[in-house]
C-alpha cells in the first residue's frame, strides 16, 4: 500500500513550526491515521499480554482447584491464542510504524532534493555542500528513527504501563500503588544518565573524527612522510590521538557500566518489595495464589521497561534537533521557475539589450554598475577583464541566476525579469571553464539537458561536431562509459568537449562560453576552438575571455574593470585606442620579438 | 565511495574460516585476564538469573503454599543479597568487556597505522585511500565488537539456554524434554529469518549510498542542473530511487516485525504444553504452581537468546570478513626494505649514477627504459617533456620511493640499495608538485623538515623560502593553523611552506616537482628565489615547467616515452632545433603572454 498522491504532494513548508513537537506532528500529515493504528495495535498487544496473566490466574485459582467449567484443551489453546493475538498486534504495529516512518522520510527526501535544486544561486553560494548533504542524509535518518523507533517505543512503554497498572489495580489496589514507587526515580536517573552518556558518546565520536582525519592526512601525505623519513614521528602523532580515543571510550564505558547495575538494583528492590508484600498477602489470604502469580508477571512489564524511557527521551531530543536542521533548509524560498508571461512564446531570436544595469549583493557590495550595450541576434560579444572584474556576474544575469538590482535588460524586446526562468534557461547554453559532468554514461551526459527522447545518431552527431566522437570510441565501453570516480577520468579538454556536445544537442539560441582554453595544451586548444566554431554558428554568443587570441573576430568587445565597462568596440577599433586592450595586444608582438632575440642569442 | 561499498559487499560472502578465527582470538591473548574476567562474570550473572527464577518458585511453593513466613524471609534475604552480588558482576562484565573492546580496537589501529608507515608507495598506488580508511576505522570497530560483545552475547545466550534447561530438568524432566524439542525448531526459524532480513538490509544499505550519491551530485552540480533545466527529470529519477528505498526498507521492517511474533508464538506452544500437561495430571505429577510459573519464565528466558543468537551469528560472519581484510593489510609486505647490513654512509654528497635503469609497474608496462645518466656533485638537472613521459618516475626512483626493476642507481659510487632507507630519505629534500601540508600551525608544518629545529631556524627557513612575508600577515603569524590538508592557504602559499620545510631539512640532494598550476606573479618570483637557495651547491633534480628554472639548469633532459630524447644545455638544445626547441618556443609564448598580461597581474593581486 503506497501512500496517496495527495499525501506525497503535501507541501512540507507547511510543516514548519517553531514548536518542534508541533512541527514533527505536521511532518506526519497524511500518515497520522497509519501511526494511530500502529499505536492502537501496541495497546492491543499490551492488553493481550496482560490477559495472558489473567488467564494464568484463572488456570491456577479456578481450574487447578477443580472449579472450572472450561475444558483443559481449550484453556491450553487459549494461551496460544493470546500469544497469537499479541504477536499479531505487535506485527501490525511494527509494520504500520514502518509505513509511517518510511513514508514520511521518502516524502521528506524527495521534497528536500527538489527544494535544493530550486533554491537560488545566492543560497548555494553561501552554503557549504557538505552541510547540505549532511542535513539531507544523516538528519533525515535521525528523523526516520524518531518515527520508526523512538516515538513508538515511548508509546509502547507508556501503554504497557497504563494497561498493566490498570490490571494491577484490578488485582489489588494497595499492592498496585506500592509497586510503582520506584518508577519516577528510575525515569529520572535514566534521563540524567543518558544525558551524560550521550555527551560522552559525542566526545567519543568527535575523537573518532579526529582520528580518521589524522589517518586520512597521513595517507594523503604518504610521499611527504617518506620523503622526510618521518615515519616514527607520524606513528607517535597517531598514537596520541588513538590513545585519547581509548581514554574517551573508557569514560563512556564507566558511565554505561554504572547505569545498568544501579538501575538493576533499584528495579529489583522494587520488584522484591512487591513480591514480598504480595506473598505476605497471599499467606494471609488477602489475595489468591493465582493473583500473586499474575502480579509477579505483570510487575516485570511495568518496572523494567522504564529504564529505557530515559534513553529514548534523550534520543528523541536529537531527533528534534535534526528536525530544526532540516527545516532550516525547507523554510528557504524557492526560485520560481514559471513566474512571468511571455509576449512571444516562440524560440528566442537572441536580441539583447542592457540598459544601465547594476547588480549588488545582499550585503550591499556592488558587483556591476552602469552596464549598457546591445546585441543583435547571432552576434558575438566578448568580455575581457581580470578576475573579479564582473564578467561572470554579467553573464549570470542572463539566465536569471541572479536578478539585476538596477537598470533593465531586454530579450527580444521583453524585459528579462518578466520572462519565466524555465523558458529563458532553455534558450541559453553555457560551457563552463571546468565543466561539471555527472557520474553516469557519456551518452547520458551529452543528452542531459534535453527533455525529449534523443536518438543515438543525434548524440553521435553532437559528439562529432564537438570533436570528441573518436575519443569516446577509444574508451572500452564507448558511449556507455561511465564518467568520474566509478569510470574513466577525463582530461579537462575532454570534459569541455563533452560539455560542448551537450550544449549543441540542447540547441540554445544564446550561448555563454567561459574562457575555455586557458587550462589545456596547444593541440587540444585547437580542437576545442574548432568545436566552438560549430557551436557558435547562428547563435548570440557571449565569450568570457582572459586572452585576446580567441576574441579578435567578436562583433563587440567589452573590456571590464571593477564592475564597469571601460572600453568597447571591435578589435580593429580597440587596437587604435590607448587602453588596456591595446596594451594586451602589444604583448603578443613583444613576446614574439623576445623569442626571436632569445633564439638568435643562442645561435651566435 | 561506491567502489569501497562493492569491495565490502563482495567480501561479505566470506565463509567462516577457522584460521582467521584463531587469529582473531589471538588478538585478545595479551589481555587474557580481561577475557577470563568478563566471561566468568557473565556466566555468574546468567546462573544467578536462572537461580532467581528458581527462588521465585520457592517463594510460591515453600513460602506461600507452605504459609511459612520465616522461610519466606530467608528466601528474600538470599534473593536481595544475591541481587547485590549480581549487580557487581554486571558492572564488572560490562566494564571488562568494554575495556577489552577499546583495547583491541586501539591495538588494531596502532598496528595497522604503524604497518602502513612501512609500506611502499607501490602499495598506495594500488590501494584506494578510502579502502585503507575503512580497514582502520570500521573494520577494526567490527572486530573489536566481535571479541567483546560478540563473545558476551554468545556466552550469555548459551548460558541462558543451558541453565534454563538444567533448572527445568531439575523441576520436571518430562516437560523439559518437550521444551528441548522446540529449541532446534526455533534456531532454524531464527536462521531463516536472519538470512532474509540481512539480505534486505543489504539492499537498503546500497540504496542509501545511492541516495547520498544523488544528493551529492545534485548539490555540487546544481548550477549545471539549473542552466540545463533538468529539475523535473532529476526529481523523477530520485523519486524512483526513494520509491525503491521505501519498498526495501519496508520489506526489512516487515520481516523483522514478523520474526518477533513468530518466536513468541513458538514459546507460547511450550507454555500451552506446560498448562496442558500440568492441568491434566496436577495432583499426580510432581509439578507445583511455583513450578508452572518457573517454567513459563524459563521458556521466555530461553527464547530471547535464541533469536539473538541468529543476529550474533550474522554479525560474527561480518566481523570475520572484516578481520580478513585487516589481516590482508597487515600481511602486505613492504616492497622496499632495508637490505641486510644496510648502512648509513654519513653523507650523500657524491656523484649520482643511473646505470641502465629500467622500471615497470606490476602490470609489466615499462615506464623507464634503459636510462643511464651520470650527475656530478652540485649539478642541477632539469627534466622536461610531456606528461607521462617518465620524469616523475626518475625522481621517484632517486628518492627510493621505488627501486629500479633492472639496472642500478649509485650514489657516491655505491649501489643505493646498500644504504638504509633512512640514510637516503633523511638527506633528500623533496618539494612535490601538489604540496601537502598537515593540519596544525604553519610553524609545525615547516618544522616537519627538521623536528628539533628552533623557532629561529624555522623562521629563517621561511624567510629564505620567501614565505615569511605572507606568514607574518596572518593574525597569528607562524602559529596560524593551516586547516585540514592546508586548505586555508592558496596553492602558492602551500608551495612556499613546503619549500621552507625542505630548506629547514638541510638536505644534501634537492628534488623538486614544479607545480603546473598557475600562481600569481609575486609568489612565483618568491618560489624561484627559494629554489635558487636550495639548488646552490646541492645536486638538484627539477621536474621543470618554468622557463627560468629550465634556463638555469646545468643540463636539460627531455624525457619522452621513458627514455632520454635530448640532453644538453639550454643553448645547445635550442640550437639543435629539435624537440626542446618546439617545447621551449611553445612554452615561451604561453608563459610570456601570461607574464606580461596586465589581467593576470591584477588577478594575482585580487586573489
Amino acid at each position: 500500500m503506497q501512500p496517496s498522491t495527495d499525501t506525497l504532494n503535501y507541501d512540507l513548508k507547511r510543516a514548519y513550526s517553531k514548536n518542534r513537537l508541533a512541527g514533527l506532528w505536521r511532518l506526519m500529515t497524511g500518515f497520522r491515521s497509519t501511526y494511530m493504528v500502529a499505536t492502537l495495535a501496541q495497546g492491543m498487544a499490551a492488553l493481550a499480554k496482560t490477559a495472558t496473566y489473567f488467564l494464568l490466574r484463572y488456570f491456577v485459582d479456578t481450574y487447578l482447584s477443580g472449579a472450572s467449567t472450561v475444558a483443559l484443551p481449550l484453556l491450553a489453546v487459549s494461551f496460544l491464542a493470546l500469544a497469537a493475538l499479541e504477536g499479531g498486534f505487535t506485527f501490525i504495529s511494527a509494520t504500520f510504524a514502518s509505513r509511517t516512518a518510511e513514508g514520511v522520510t521518502r516524502r521528506l527526501r524527495n521534497y528536500l532534493y527538489d527544494h535544493i535544486q530550486h533554491l537560488t544561486f545566492t543560497y548555494h553560494d553561501n552554503t557549504q555542500t557538505g552541510e547540505l548533504i549532511e542535513r539531507s542524509t544523516s538528519d533525515v535518518d535521525a528523523l526516520k528513527r524518531f518515527f520508526a523507533d523512538q516515538a513508538i517505543s515511548v508509546g509502547r512503554i507508556i501503554l504497557l504501563f497504563i494497561v498493566n497498572f490498570v490490571a494491577l489495580i484490578n488485582l489489588n489496589a494497595s499492592l498496585a500503588w506500592r509497586s510503582v514507587v520506584v518508577i519516577p526515580i528510575v525515569v529520572a536517573i535514566s534521563t540524567i544518565f543518558f544525558h551524560y552518556i550521550s555527551k560522552a558518546y559525542e566526545a567519543y565520536q568527535e575523537q573518532e573524527a579526529v582520528l580518521s582525519t589524522a589517518l586520512q592526512e597521513n595517507l594523503a601525505g604518504v610521499r611527504v612522510v617518506k620523503a622526510f623519513a618521518r615515519q616514527d614521528f607520524e606513528k607517535e602523532k597517531f598514537e596520541t590521538q588513538n590513545f585519547e580515543k581509548f581514554i574517551r571510550g573508557k569514560r563512556l564505558l564507566i558511565l554505561n557500566s554504572f547505569f545498568w547495575p544501579v538501575t538493576d538494583v533499584l528495579c529489583t528492590a522494587q520488584v522484591l518489595y512487591g513480591y514480598f508484600t504480595g506473598a505476605s498477602m497471599a499467606i494471609h489470604g488477602e489475595i489468591t495464589l493465582g493473583t500473586y502469580l499474575a502480579y509477579t508477571g505483570l510487575i516485570v512489564w511495568i518496572i523494567y521497561p522504564m529504564r529505557n524511557l530515559g534513553r529514548l527521551i534523550v534520543q528523541m531530543s536529537t531527533g528534534m534537533v535534526s528536525y530544526g536542521r532540516v527545516m532550516d533548509i525547507i523554510k528557504q524560498d524557492r526560485e520560481p521557475l514559471d513566474d512571468g508571461t511571455l509576449t512571444n512564446p516562440e524560440q528566442a531570436k537572441g536580441e539583447i539589450h542592457f540598459e544601465n544595469v547594476g547588480f549588488a549583493y545582499t550585503d550591499g557590495t556592488t558587483a556591476l554598475q552602469n552596464i549598457t550595450f546591445s546585441v543583435k541576434p547571432g552576434q558575438v560579444i566578448a568580455l575581457l577583464g581580470s578576475t573579479g572584474s564582473g564578467k561572470t556576474t554579467l553573464v549570470n544575469l542572463l539566465p536569471r541566476f541572479y536578478e539585476y538590482t538596477s537598470g533593465r535588460i531586454f530579450l527580444d524586446g521583453q524585459e528579462l525579469n518578466t520572462i519565466p526562468r524555465r523558458w529563458l534557461r532553455n534558450q541559453i547554453g553555457i560551457v563552463e571553464q571546468e565543466p561539471f559532468l555527472f557520474s553516469r554514461s557519456i551518452e547520458e551526459n551529452i543528452s542531459y539537458g534535453v527533455d525529449r527522447k534523443v536518438t543515438k545518431e543525434e548524440i553521435e552527431a553532437a559528439a562529432c561536431a564537438a570533436a570528441i566522437h573518436d575519443v569516446i570510441l577509444s574508451f572500452p565501453e564507448g558511449y556507455r562509459t561511465v564518467v568520474g570516480e566509478k569510470g574513466v577520468t577525463l582530461s579537462g579538454g575532454q570534459k569541455q568537449r563533452i560539455a560542448i556536445a551537450r550544449t549543441l544537442l540542447k540547441n540554445p539560441r544564446i550561448l555563454i562560453l567561459d574562457d575555455s582554453t586557458s587550462s589545456v595544451d596547444t593541440e587540444t586548444e585547437a580542437e576545442i576552438q574548432s568545436a566552438l566554431q560549430s557551436l557558435m554558428k547562428d547563435r548570440t554568443t557571449f565569450i568570457i575571455a582572459h586572452r585576446i587570441q580567441s576574441i579578435q573576430s567578436a562583433d563587440l568587445i567589452l573590456v571590464m574593470d571593477k564592475g564597469c565597462i571601460t572600453q568597447r568596440g571591435t578589435h580593429s577599433e580597440l587596437i587604435n585606442q590607448t587602453g588596456m586592450y591595446r596594451q594586451i595586444f602589444e604583448i603578443q608582438t613583444r613576446v614574439e620579438e623576445e623569442l626571436e632575440r632569445e633564439i638568435a642569442s643562442v645561435r651566435n | 565511495m561506491s567502489e569501497i561499498e562493492t569491495f565490502e559487499e563482495e567480501d561479505f560472502q566470506t565463509r567462516f574460516s577457522g584460521k582467521t578465527f584463531r587469529r582473531i582470538l589471538a588478538l585478545t591473548a595479551p589481555h587474557w585476564k580481561w577475557v577470563v574476567g568478563f566471561l566468568t562474570t557473565i556466566m555468574l550473572v546468567s546462573v544467578l538469573d536462572a537461580f532467581f527464577t528458581y527462588l521465585g518458585k520457592q517463594i510460591i511453593d515453600v513460602g506461600i503454599a507452605g504459609k511459612d513466613i520465616s522461610a519466606l524471609l530467608r528466601i528474600f534475604y538470599l534473593y536481595g543479597g544475591l541481587t547485590i552480588i549480581q549487580s557487581v558482576m554486571v558492572f564488572l562484565f560490562i566494564y571488562l568487556a568494554g575495556i577489552l573492546g577499546e583495547r583491541v580496537r586501539y591495538d588494531l589501529r596502532r598496528n595497522m597505522f604503524n604497518h602502513l608507515q612501512d609500506l611502499s608507495l607501490s602499495y598506495y598506488s594500488k590501494t584506494p585511500v578510502g579502502w585503507i580508511m575503512s580497514r582502520v576505522t570500521s573494520d577494526s570497530d567490527r572486530v573489536a565488537e566481535l571479541v567483546t560483545w560478540g563473545l558476551v552475547d554468545t556466552t550469555w545466550a548459551v548460558m541462558n539456554i543451558t541453565t534454563s534447561l538444567v533448572f527445568m530438568f531439575i523441576i520436571q524432566w518430562q516437560l523439559a524434554l518437550i521444551v528441548l524439542v522446540l529449541v532446534p525448531i526455533l534456531v532454524y526459524i531464527a536462521i531463516q529469518f536472519r538470512k532474509r532480513i540481512l539480505h534486505s538490509y543489504r539492499t537498503v544499505r546500497k540504496l542509501n549510498s545511492k541516495i547520498t550519491g544523488s544528493f551529492n551530485e545534485n548539490i555540487t552540480g546544481v548550477r549545471v542542473v539549473k542552466s540545463l533545466g533538468r529539475e523535473s527529470e532529476n526529481l523523477a529519477e530520485f523519486s524512483h530511487i526513494t520509491g525503491e528505498m521505501y519498498k526495501a526498507s519496508y520489506r526489512a521492517a516487515w520481516l523483522s516485525a514478523l520474526f518477533l511474533p513468530t518466536v513468541q508464538i513458538v514459546s507460547a506452544i511450550a507454555i500451552s504444553a506446560v498448562v496442558w500437561y500440568t492441568g491434566g495430571n496436577f495432583t499426580s505429577s510432581a509439578m507445583t504452581i511455583g513450578g508452572i510459573q518457573a517454567f513459563i519464565t524459563y521458556i521466555t528466558f530461553m527464547m530471547w537468546p535464541v533469536q539473538d543468537l541468529a543476529r550474533v551469528y550474522a554479525e560474527i560472519q561480518l566481523s570475520i570478513a572484516s578481520a580478513e581484510r585487516i589481516f590482508s593489510l597487515v600481511d602486505a609486505i613492504p616492497e622496499i626494505l632495508d637490505r641486510e647490513n644496510a648502512f648509513d654512509p654519513g653523507k650523500l654528497t657524491g656523484d649520482i649514477q643511473f646505470d641502465h635503469v629500467s622500471f615497470s609497474y606490476d602490470d609489466g608496462s615499462p615506464v623507464l627504459k634503459d636510462f643511464s645518466l651520470s650527475v656530478k656533485r652540485g649539478e642541477t638537472i632539469a627534466l622536461v617533456g610531456p606528461t607521462g613521459g617518465g620524469k616523475t618516475t626518475i625522481v621517484n626512483l632517486l628518492c627510493r620511493f621505488y627501486e629500479p626493476t633492472s639496472g642500478s642507481i649509485k650514489i657516491g659510487g655505491c649501489d643505493y640499495r646498500d644504504y638504509s632507507l633512512y640514510a637516503i630519505q633523511s638527506r633528500i629534500g623533496v618539494v612535490l608538485q601538489t604540496p601537502h601540508l598537515f593540519s596544525g600551525t604553519i610553524a609545525e608544518n615547516i618544522r616537519y623538515g627538521r623536528l628539533n629545529a628552533t623557532r629561529d631556524e624555522v623562521e629563517s627557513a621561511a624567510r629564505m623560502a620567501g614565505a615569511a612575508d605572507f606568514i607574518t600577515k596572518f593574525p597569528r603569524g607562524f602559529d596560524e593553523p593551516v586547516g585540514e590538508g592546508g586548505n586555508m592557504l592558496s596553492v602558492g602559499q602551500k608551495q612556499l611552506i613546503s619549500l621552507a620545510r625542505a630548506i629547514l631539512a638541510q638536505p644534501e640532494i634537492f628534488v623538486m616537482d614544479e607545480a603546473t598550476s598557475s600562481v600569481d606573479t609575486l609568489t612565483e618570483a618568491q618560489i624561484q628565489k627559494g629554489m635558487e637557495i636550495m639548488m646552490n651547491g646541492r645536486t638538484s633534480f627539477i621536474v621543470a615547467h618554468r622557463l627560468s628554472t629550465i634556463k638555469k639548469a646545468d643540463r636539460i633532459l627531455v624525457i619522452e616515452n621513458g627514455a632520454i630524447a635530448e640532453i644538453g644545455t639550454h643553448a645547445e638544445l635550442l640550437k639543435k632545433g629539435g624537440k626542446y626547441h618546439n617545447l621551449y618556443t611553445r612554452q615561451f609564448r604561453n608563459q610570456m603572454t601570461e607574464a606580461y598580461n596586465p589581467l593576470s597581474g591584477q588577478a594575482a593581486t585580487s586573489n
